[in-house]
């Protein structure tokens, strides 16, 4: 196979490497010729970024009041015991 | 602050004034309430055992955050390092030998016309189920890349693993949470 081309593998491999870290130039140019040709990757990278935004994008969880003090009871009962 | 015989009183103080926060904060980090909350059992566990070395400069709050962080990235440390089943090699579930995707397995088109699925609450919540049901190391490695607040090279630095290893990792969640989605919300 020529250098330029990736299998689909690859080519998302490439497209998460690309997404937490960088690319060699190499590796942009495979990637760019592969998604040309390749409908089912460039959808991929699309639903994986996505899946990326959702992700980051939930909201924390904020915790109840009363998980909170029973959290609290239960630490101060361990450091009762603890200290003893 | 004193430490020694006044030590009780002040770690006490400490639970009532910050338990709240160290508690929301590994939440977000471990999403899962059992955990954080032994992680913050531990967190004052640890606090009480060296109160003597926590140095006035830092504030209270600053020193169990930081003895906090430390539980939270010891437990990402040691699930990575966790070995995976063999069994569980999904590449050959999703591309044939040549490496092509398997017909059964293709993304499929995912645009619905004039639905954004950022905001759509049931979208959202057919991934969170998804991503439940990840095998546990992949998902602490998704869990890790969003949560975690780091960009992969921190992520590897602090786990000690090879950059290859994240990614690939994070790929293979990534496979089958897309997968999930498209099977659990696209062919109803």
């Amino acid at each position: 196979m020529h250098w330029l081309f990736l299998s689909c593998l690859k080519a998302t491999e490439l497209i998460e490497k690309k997404m937490s870290f960088r690319l060699s130039s190499k590796e942009k140019m495979q990637l760019m010729m592969h998604k040309a040709m390749c409908e089912a990757c460039s959808r991929y990278e699309k639903q994986s970024q996505l899946i990326d935004e959702v992700i980051s994008g939930q909201a924390p969880k904020t915790p109840s009041e009363g998980e909170v003090n029973l959290l609290k009871q239960k630490i101060l009962s361990d450091l009762d015991v603890a200290q003893k | 602050m004193n430490s020694g015989s006044n030590g009780t009183v002040s770690l006490s103080e400490w639970v009532e004034n910050y338990t709240k926060d160290l508690y929301s904060w590994a939440l977000h980090k471990v999403s899962d309430r059992e955990l954080a909350k032994d992680l913050v059992q531990d967190t004052f566990l640890v606090a009480a055992e060296k109160l003597t070395s926590w140095k006035r400069e830092s504030s209270p709050k600053t020193w169990l955050f930081s003895i906090l962080n430390h539980k939270i990235i010891d437990y990402y440390r040691k699930k990575v390092r966790q070995p995976v089943s063999l069994e569980n090699q999904p590449e050959s579930l999703f591309f044939d030998e040549t490496g092509d995707w398997n017909t059964n397995n293709r993304p499929g088109e995912w645009d619905e016309e004039g639905k954004n699925l950022l905001d759509d609450a049931d979208f959202r919540s057919v991934l969170q189920t998804c991503l439940e049901a990840l095998p546990e190391k992949w998902n602490t490695c998704v869990k890790l890349k969003y949560l975690m607040n780091k960009n992969g090279e921190e992520i590897c630095q602090e786990l000690d693993i090879a950059p290859t290893n994240l990614w690939q990792m994070v790929h293979r969640a990534k496979l089958q949470l897309r997968n999930c989605i498209e099977t659990n919300w696209f062919k109803d």
